[in-house]
């Protein structure tokens, strides 16, 4: 069972699919990093050497962002629309689409599970 | 979408040229603008800007950070004052 960047451990997949479950490689950066370590992407991940998986580590290393560093990017510019007060920041803040959406309704990715209010359209009365 | 590199930043000529002057001058005051979709730009820095709201104008003092935004996204447009509570009627706040 390899071990690829820390903790993932991809297994039976092939490693063009198992490379995917590193937080950072979609399947975009997958086929690239594989090009790049000169293997071929039809392999499973437990058939792998242990040379080849050092090289798709070594070039991870080489050119990527992933798994913690890359959450802490993410972070980090979010803190810093929050910190120079940008609208934005402001919308992170209070867990509502930042990209301009509507928010009458829908919006449930953000906002989560539903908060029935009484007196709104559709509840009783009236 | 966002807008062609081919064009560069919108930075409002006017302000631009404002900016330019009180640098010259070594000056900082604030600058009365309705210019909010007018780019921050590395001359800013430093600056306060009056950025009008629709309503009234809201300062917004440039920092480093803040290059590449736009001045409206500092001066809010809409106020919201929570909903409506039908025993005690509007909530206060902010």
């Amino acid at each position: 069972m390899p071990r690829i960047a820390g903790v993932d451990i991809p297994d039976k997949k092939k490693i063009r699919y198992a490379l995917r479950y590193i937080h950072g490689i979609g399947p975009t950066f997958a086929d690239k990093i594989l090009a790049a370590a000169g293997i071929d992407g039809d392999t499973r991940a437990g058939e792998l050497s242990d040379q080849d998986v050092g090289q798709v580590a070594a070039t991870i290393e080489a050119g990527y962002i992933i798994e913690g560093t890359l959450r802490r990017q993410v972070q980090q510019h979010i803190q810093r629309l929050k910190d120079i007060r940008s609208y934005r920041g402001d919308r992170h803040r209070k867990g509502l689409p930042v990209r301009g959406q509507r928010t009458r309704c829908n919006a449930r990715t953000r906002k989560g599970h539903k908060k029935t209010v009484a007196g709104k359209k559709g509840v009783k009365g009236h | 979408m966002s807008r062609s590199l081919k064009k560069g930043p919108f930075v409002d000529e006017k302000l631009y040229g404002k900016v330019q002057r009180l640098n010259a001058d070594g000056r900082h005051v604030p600058v009365k603008t309705w210019a909010r979709a007018c780019t921050i730009v590395p001359e800013f820095v430093g600056h306060t800007f009056q950025v009008h709201n629709g309503r009234i104008f809201i300062d917004v003092f440039c920092t480093e950070d803040m290059v590449g935004h736009k001045l409206g996204e500092f001066s809010l447009t809409r106020m919201f004052r929570g909903h409506t509570n039908k025993k005690e009627g509007v909530k206060q706040r902010h």
